[in-house]
């Protein structure tokens, strides 16, 4: 074995001194999220806050899906985000490649131009976001405008986010592979679909999972499009507990733990990709 | 050689920076090579609009658009009430130079973007070397990692107020046992802000922890065992292979966190509500306060224009100076 | 160099590219889930109301509203949820986007404002139909529902303040409870008795975010020592006065000289904390009280300032529904649903099942309803008769949102002790005095 490669699954790694704190003053927060979606509801009225309930309440699981259409929310939430990390997937892609390898007239202003969005708040843009979604699905896309599920993917199915961030990665593979192929006379798309693609496997999953988190977690935009509680998504839905004056705590964080499983899968899934060992493609020799 | 994003292209730089696409040389090469060439530099612009556009267009219709529209009405009275805006040139602007909240607001939110950013990579990066390796657990530490990024800014809000508590938080209560005094973290104007810098630290670990990672996987083993074969140490290692071959993800990390800082909004909203005494009142809560609860949104406008002209600067300047600290490996 | 020999990935692309059709499709699909109570454009479908009720208030709501549909064939209502502290921010957006509700619930303190919105409907002439009896609504709804002798809206929601104690916490101080009668000197005096820093426990708390809730529980005070906010011409600061000191006074010597005073900066934590069994008494509304299980309470009225003209009055926060002009026809709909909604049959129904205190005079007057009351949500009758101690309501003006924000940096100032009462007052004056002016 070459000097300096770890053992692997070493069971006793120092490692663990550090990420075991790590993790919990990271994952404490998730432990008063589950605790209080297990107390009683009087129980969660209490401050400093109970952290060991008098018994595990599982019935708050169950009035949290009774009080509003929970299912309904769960899909609409995940046709959102499964559509929208789809899209991205795409859009993204073909823009950071070509932002990140080709030469174009306008290439610069309209890499700026695509920043220059990520750069003005939400608050601000909202009003004529929603004008020109209307407007679209009035005259243009037959309805799918305000009030559907579109209008939840469509503003996204591309993000400034995406772009740069797959911009920054292809611009980190050596180019030698890909002008290889060039000089042998494949095509850009090939090139990229067939050479670059591979090797992007850890970024596209980093991508998915944040898109995913993105979309699953969208709050204000969905309040603002929305206008049918059929339409809602989970996190509008979640709102329903909170009140202005007074919320359901054990309800509210009952649906938070259940909404917060499928990201849990999602990246669980994306995480594999992470751990592709890039070593195995023969990059060795830069 | 594509030079960093605002500078002007074709500045050749050997080594540094991203992909040379091929070709585009007259008179190189001969028969099917030359051919092949021409057919390259023609189809260039062609493949290059033809890829980004479908993107683009979303982009630009939905996000773009918008703040030129903004961008009008940051020239215009308006309170959203009533349909009659009508056109008042500077005086938005004039009034924001005059507007001592404004200042405040800058202010606050500088120190927290000069906070957070480096905070947030720092403890990022600490952690993603950490976790990428495979022992046991490691999927859990990660998941963990990830799953601050999920949880909801109210349930982080509700947890970080209890812990900054000044009567009934773990925090003061630590400080007592060490002997310190007492704090009065989040009722106190000096120190609320740096309570959201914990805060935010905290939520956007994650984020970095998974940008690094997976920028970490791009390393070749490789290149680190002939270093280590080479006598150098691991911080070393880390130092002269590692760390150079992450710049990328660096530069990315703070282009991205500064865009991000510098548009704090909900964790404020859903504790502090920018105070005490506007200790938390950050640009972006000042623009969304004037805009939907003083009715001025005219006002609101100019603000949030002037912020895009400040984020525009400094990611500009973080560019040019990324430029010459990242090293893209080509 | 060698070629990397990975598989094809054009399955990747397929993928992706199938997605976006499925996509496609599915949003084809989906087009006609969405029709009908959307945008409220088409002149039939159901009317759109848009509110924020949680919990019991929400079940009872609905309950109400499949009753009216019961009852009147052809009618069709539906509902949104939305977060009170976010409607006006919906409602704005769909107002510029063309698409508002026909009803929605919205604060009081946004009436003079939203009283701007041209498509919000003046209903004046519909109050005055028979059978209405627009004047059985409190005084305080009304004077909120009316801007410029505009009626732009229908009562929703009335309420007050009044002192929550914890009976457990005044015994073991052996400390008699408060009187009807009792004054501010009592209830500071209280505090401090209450207030024990080794088991951190409070004699009371106020919220200080600085935002509205911040300004009102002051200005119950203000009204207590007998002074008031504005001038009568509403041009003018009036809360300077020996009136605004007496108040001011009384917050600093609990907050910073007694430290008898939790200061929440989050608005939350303080009921949660009375809940706990660690403050001893709040000034708060009824809304709180169902989130006090865990503690003994008892309600009384706030307490005077002897030898003011103030008495034991209190300051409420009513909330209306308010129409918007989507067509005559959702209009005449809209204010049918509104008129039955608050009529006092359903009114006494409402507040029966949720606790909340009755919109209509006759309803509280009824006997017997606040025995029925007590009986669910143990001290809510107290505040129910403390509604006729609102005798005026905060000012109507387009201004009060920044006016607001002036209070709430001069009471927070002096709560922290980082300003004396007379100087907080003689800088806010000045500032709300050019507030008034110039805007």
């Amino acid at each position: 074995m070459p000097p300096g490669r770890r053992v692997r699954r070493m069971p006793f790694s120092p490692w663990h001194l550090v990420l075991i704190p790590a993790t919990v003053v990271l994952g404490f927060p998730f432990l008063w999220l589950v605790v209080t979606s297990l107390e009683t509801p009087a129980e969660a009225l209490r401050f400093p806050p109970v952290l060991i309930p008098h018994a595990l309440r599982l019935a708050n699981y169950r009035d949290a899906l009774d009080s509003a259409p929970f299912v309904r929310f769960f899909i609409n939430s995940a046709i959102v985000a499964v559509t929208t990390v789809a899209c991205n997937l795409v859009l993204c892609t073909l823009a950071g490649y070509a932002f990140a390898r080709f030469r174009f007239l306008g290439r610069t202003a309209l890499f700026a131009m695509i920043m220059a969005t990520l750069m003005v708040p939400f608050q601000v843009t909202m009003i004529p976001q929603f004008i020109i979604t209307k407007w679209l699905g009035v005259h243009v896309l037959a309805g799918v405008g305000i009030n559907h599920l579109g209008a939840l993917i469509l503003p996204n199915a591309a993000t400034a986010f995406g772009v740069f961030f797959l911009r920054q990665f292809f611009r980190t593979l050596p180019i030698e592979y890909e002008e290889c192929a060039r000089v042998d006379g494949a095509s850009r798309l090939t090139v990229l679909v067939r050479i670059v693609l591979p090797l992007a496997g850890p970024s596209l999953a980093t991508l998915a999972a944040l898109t995913f988190l993105d979309s699953w977690n969208s709050f204000l935009w969905p309040l603002i499009a929305v206008t049918s509680t059929d339409q809602m998504t989970l996190p509008l839905g979640l709102a329903t507990f909170q009140g202005a004056h007074s919320t359901e705590w054990t309800l509210l964080m009952a649906g938070n733990v259940m909404s917060l499983v499928p990201m849990l899968v999602v990246f669980f899934i994306a995480q594999r990709y992470f751990v592709r060992s890039v070593a195995a493609t023969g990059l060795a020799g830069t | 050689m594509t030079a960093g994003t605002f500078a002007r292209p074709g500045t050749g730089r050997g080594r540094r920076g991203g992909g040379r696409p091929g070709g585009g040389r007259p008179g190189g090469g001969r028969g099917r090579a030359a051919r092949t060439v021409r057919k390259v530099a023609d189809s260039e612009q062609f493949n290059g609009w033809a890829f980004v556009t479908p993107g683009a267009v979303i982009i630009i219709l939905f996000w773009a658009a918008p703040i030129v529209w903004s961008a009008v009405m940051s020239f215009q009275r308006s309170n959203l009430l009533s349909p009659s805006t009508p056109y008042v040139g500077l005086s938005n602007y004039r009034q924001m130079i005059h507007d001592p909240i404004v200042s405040q607001a800058i202010q606050n939110t500088l120190i927290y973007t000069a906070l957070f950013v480096p905070g947030t990579m720092v403890v990022g990066l600490f952690l993603a070397v950490a976790m990428n390796r495979n022992i046991r657990f490691i999927s859990v530490y990660r998941t963990v990692a990830y799953a601050t990024m999920a949880i909801s800014t109210i349930g982080e809000a509700i947890i970080f107020t209890w812990l900054f508590d000044p009567s009934y938080g773990i925090a003061n209560y630590v400080l007592s046992r060490a002997g310190l005094p007492q704090q009065q973290f989040l009722n106190s104007p000096s120190q609320a802000l740096y309570v959201i810098v914990a805060m935010t630290i905290w939520g956007w670990t994650g984020f970095a922890v998974v940008v690094y990672l997976s920028a970490l996987q791009g390393i070749p083993q490789p290149l680190l065992e002939a270093a280590a074969i080479d006598g150098a140490g691991p911080w070393r290692r880390f130092r002269a292979v590692t760390l150079p071959l992450l710049s990328p993800a660096s530069l990315f990390l703070a282009v991205w966190l500064t865009i991000n800082a510098l548009q704090l909004f909900d964790e404020v909203y859903l504790s502090t509500q920018g105070g005490p005494l506007n200790a938390t009142t950050v640009v972006v809560y000042y623009l969304y306060d004037q805009a939907f609860q003083q009715f001025n949104f005219g006002y609101a406008s100019a603000i949030a224009y002037f912020l895009f002209l400040v984020i525009i600067v400094i990611t500009v300047i973080q560019f040019r100076v990324g430029r010459r600290f990242t090293y893209y490996r080509s | 160099m060698a070629m990397t020999r990975c598989p094809l990935r054009r399955a990747r692309v397929l993928a992706g590219l199938l997605s976006v059709l499925a996509a496609a499709t599915v949003l084809a699909a989906c087009g006609t889930d969405a029709q009908g109570g959307g945008s409220g454009s088409s002149a039939s479908g159901p009317i759109q109301v848009w509110e924020g009720y949680t919990g019991a208030d929400a079940k009872a709501f609905a309950h109400l509203v499949s009753e009216y549909q019961q009852q009147h064939p052809g009618q069709k209502v539906s509902t949104l949820y939305v977060n009170n502290d976010d409607t006006l921010q919906k409602v704005l957006t769909a107002v510029r986007g063309g698409s508002p509700p026909d009803i929605a619930y919205l604060y009081g303190s946004w009436a003079p404002n939203v009283a701007q919105i041209p498509q919000v409907v003046d209903l004046t002439q519909v109050v005055q139909r028979a059978g209405v009896d627009w004047g059985d609504f409190w005084t305080g709804e009304r004077a909120v529902a009316t801007v410029n002798g505009k009626v732009i809206g229908i009562p929703a929601l009335v309420d007050n303040l009044a002192v929550v104690y914890n009976k457990t916490l005044f015994a073991k101080a052996g400390l008699p409870v408060p009187s009807a009668n009792w004054t501010w000197q009592q209830f500071i005096a209280d505090a401090q008795k209450l207030t024990d820093p080794s088991i951190k426990q409070y004699g009371t708390a106020y919220v200080t975010p600085g935002s509205e809730d911040t300004v009102w529980h002051w200005e119950a005070l203000l009204w207590e020592a007998g002074g008031q906010l504005l001038s009568a011409d509403g041009k003018q600061a009036a809360f300077d006065s020996a009136a605004g000191l007496a108040s001011l006074d009384s917050l600093r010597t609990m907050a910073v000289t007694d430290k008898s005073m939790y200061l929440d900066p989050t608005d939350s934590a303080y009921a949660n904390l009375f809940n706990s069994g660690k403050i001893g008494m709040l000034v708060t509304g009824p809304w709180d009280l169902a989130n006090f299980p865990n503690v003994k309470y008892g309600v009384q009225v706030m307490p005077a300032y002897p030898g003011t003209s103030g008495g034991h009055q209190t300051i409420s926060g009513p909330d209306n529904w308010v129409v918007f002009n989507n067509g005559s026809d959702r209009v005449s709909a809209a204010e049918q649903f509104l008129l039955w909604l608050t009529a006092p049959a359903q009114v006494e129904s409402f507040s029966q099942a949720t606790g909340e205190l009755p919109t209509r005079q006759s309803v509280a007057d009824k006997a017997g309803f606040i025995q029925q009351m007590n009986g669910s949500l143990p001290g809510v009758g107290t505040f129910v008769t403390n509604l006729g101690n609102v005798t005026q309501a905060r000012p109507q003006i387009t201004q009060y949102p920044k006016v607001s924000q002036i209070l709430g940096t001069m009471v927070v100032s002096v709560l922290l002790g980082k300003s004396q009462p007379q100087a907080a007052l003689a800088t806010a004056a000045q500032q709300v005095n050019q507030a008034l002016a110039g805007n």
